[in-house]
């Protein structure tokens, strides 16, 4: 029994190079048949049988072989006695699966059998597996691998090896690149396992964190979304707070002359400021009054800062045109909220 | 305590007055400015280079009541170095950089947001020395430390007026 599968065998290597070349001879016909007509399976059994009715021989030693490959494929294959037209099928599929060029046929059997066994079969068609839905395509591959892995150690090998060298090592290549692909899409898809993009991300939401507090700080940040954005409103603010500075110690300097400070004074009045709403009365130095821009309560009840009367302002020679144009700035530019 | 909250014209207080932040800045910062003043009224007469000099000492001020932060101590080294600090840009160009802002969007987004943050850290005393995180988070008591500042120096305006 073994010796006669044995013998078969060695006669089967032999008769796969014939058919393989003869089936090359077929494809074209086979093409333009299946074009045609319907989907149908009893079509081509039928042509194949018109056509190989010299290899009757050649199609039973093929469906045996076939058994004997499908015994190697486990649970995911599944060939069966059941229907020749069935097992017609498969031979068809895996005798041609040596070309890449598509074929329609093939596209059928793919509808006809068992998606796994077919892609199973086809090492030497991945790419088109590649193009067709690339949803399933990690199943699929999943699939290839194994049946690669398991196809080594199994006689067939004998078929890729008696397949021409291109279609191997093409098939070789699209494998590798299936497998890489693979790769990447995990990649892809789960970025977090890459040290350098968890370290990035770690630092990206550092700097997100510190944006929003600083959105918290910098009045008027909430309507602007994005970062662009809210940096802009940042260095406008920061800006305007340091203009302001500047121009209350060039007040300070003209006004520097006349001080009359008492320590203790100043912290008092400075508490008075945080907390109350003083109205500052006009001073009775002649002295100069400049606008001081107003710092509107905000609606939570922040600190109103500084209330100076704004109508009274009176010119002097030099500086004062610069002071007018400066609290004109700061009049229009600023409409802030000190909030604590 | 309950005589403060029932009679409200009474000044309110602070229960912890030395440990709101706030106010420990606002009293280390006139204690240091208003006295320098004082003494700069009496050294100098003239008024020549007042402006600068007052800038000098209000910067000055800053940097000593703001010590725990990593930008007060570049501050103090600028001025240390320099008796006379740079003062800030000039408004107009900084008006019109806001009102280019709204007509840009989308394109380079990466480089404009790269571009902002160095513009930030220039703006920040010793931003360009740090990293970019360091920056974000020096900037946040930056803005806090010149508000407080413009208080402090509007209520001594104030005071002199």
């Amino acid at each position: 029994m073994l010796e006669g599968l044995v013998s078969q065998e060695s006669f089967m290597d032999m008769s796969v190079l014939e058919r393989l070349k003869w089936v090359q001879q077929q494809q074209q016909q086979l093409q333009q048949v299946v074009s045609q007509s319907s989907n149908n399976s009893p079509g081509l059994f039928q042509i194949l049988q018109f056509h190989g009715s010299n290899n009757d021989e050649l199609l039973q030693s093929t469906f045996s072989h076939v058994q004997m490959l499908g015994s190697g494929f486990g649970p995911n294959y599944n060939m069966g006695f059941g229907s020749q037209h069935e097992a017609m099928d498969g031979c068809i599929s895996r005798t041609s699966s040596c070309h890449m060029e598509s074929v329609d046929a093939m596209g059928f059997m793919l509808k006809n059998n068992e998606e796994n066994r077919v892609i199973a079969l086809k090492n030497k068609r991945k790419q088109e597996v590649k193009t067709s839905e690339e949803e399933k395509a990690e199943k699929k591959i999943k699939v290839e691998i194994e049946t690669e892995s398991s196809m080594k150690g199994k006689s067939n090998m004998s078929i890729t090896e008696a397949s021409s060298d291109t279609s191997k090592e093409t098939s070789k290549g699209a494998s590798e690149n299936q497998k890489l692909d693979y790769i990447h899409v995990r990649a892809r898809r789960g970025q977090a396992t890459d040290r350098h993009s968890l370290a990035e991300r770690a630092r990206r939401e550092k700097i997100s964190k510190k944006m929003k507090y600083l959105q918290d700080i910098v009045p008027g940040c909430n309507k602007v979304t994005g970062k662009a954005g809210m940096l802009d409103e940042i260095i406008n603010y920061v800006q305007c707070l340091q203009r302001q500075v500047e121009f209350l110690s060039m007040k300070l300097a003209v006004l520097n002359p006349e001080l009359e400070i008492n320590m203790e004074d100043v912290s008092v009045k400075q508490f008075q400021a945080y907390f109350t709403n003083l109205p500052v009365v006009g001073a009775s130095k002649q002295s100069i009054m400049v606008d001081v821009p107003l710092f509107p309560l905000d609606q939570q009840g922040s600190l109103d800062l500084s209330a100076i009367n704004p109508n009274q302002t009176t010119s002097i020679e030099a500086p004062s045109a610069s002071w007018e144009a400066q609290s004109q700035n700061l009049y229009n530019t600023s409409s802030f909220g000190f909030q604590y | 305590m309950e005589r403060q909250i029932i009679n409200k014209k009474k000044r309110v207080f602070s229960l912890e007055p030395n440990k709101n932040p706030s106010a420990v800045f606002t009293r280390k910062y006139t204690r240091h400015l208003v006295p320098a003043l004082k003494k700069l009224n009496m050294n100098k007469n003239s008024s020549q280079t007042n402006q600068q000099t007052v800038k000098h000492e209000v910067d000055m001020a800053l940097a000593l009541s703001a010590q725990e932060f990593a930008w007060s101590r570049f501050l103090l080294q600028k001025l240390s170095s320099s008796k006379n600090p740079t003062t800030t840009t000039s408004s107009s160009s900084n008006r019109i950089r806001i009102l280019e802002r709204s007509g840009k969007e989308g394109g380079d987004e990466d480089g404009e947001i790269e571009k902002k943050l160095k513009e930030l850290q220039k703006l920040l005393p010793g931003g360009e020395e740090m990293s970019v995180e360091e920056m974000l988070s020096e900037i946040g008591n930056y803005i806090k430390c010149l508000e407080l500042q413009t208080i402090a120096l509007k209520s001594i305006v104030q005071e002199t007026t």
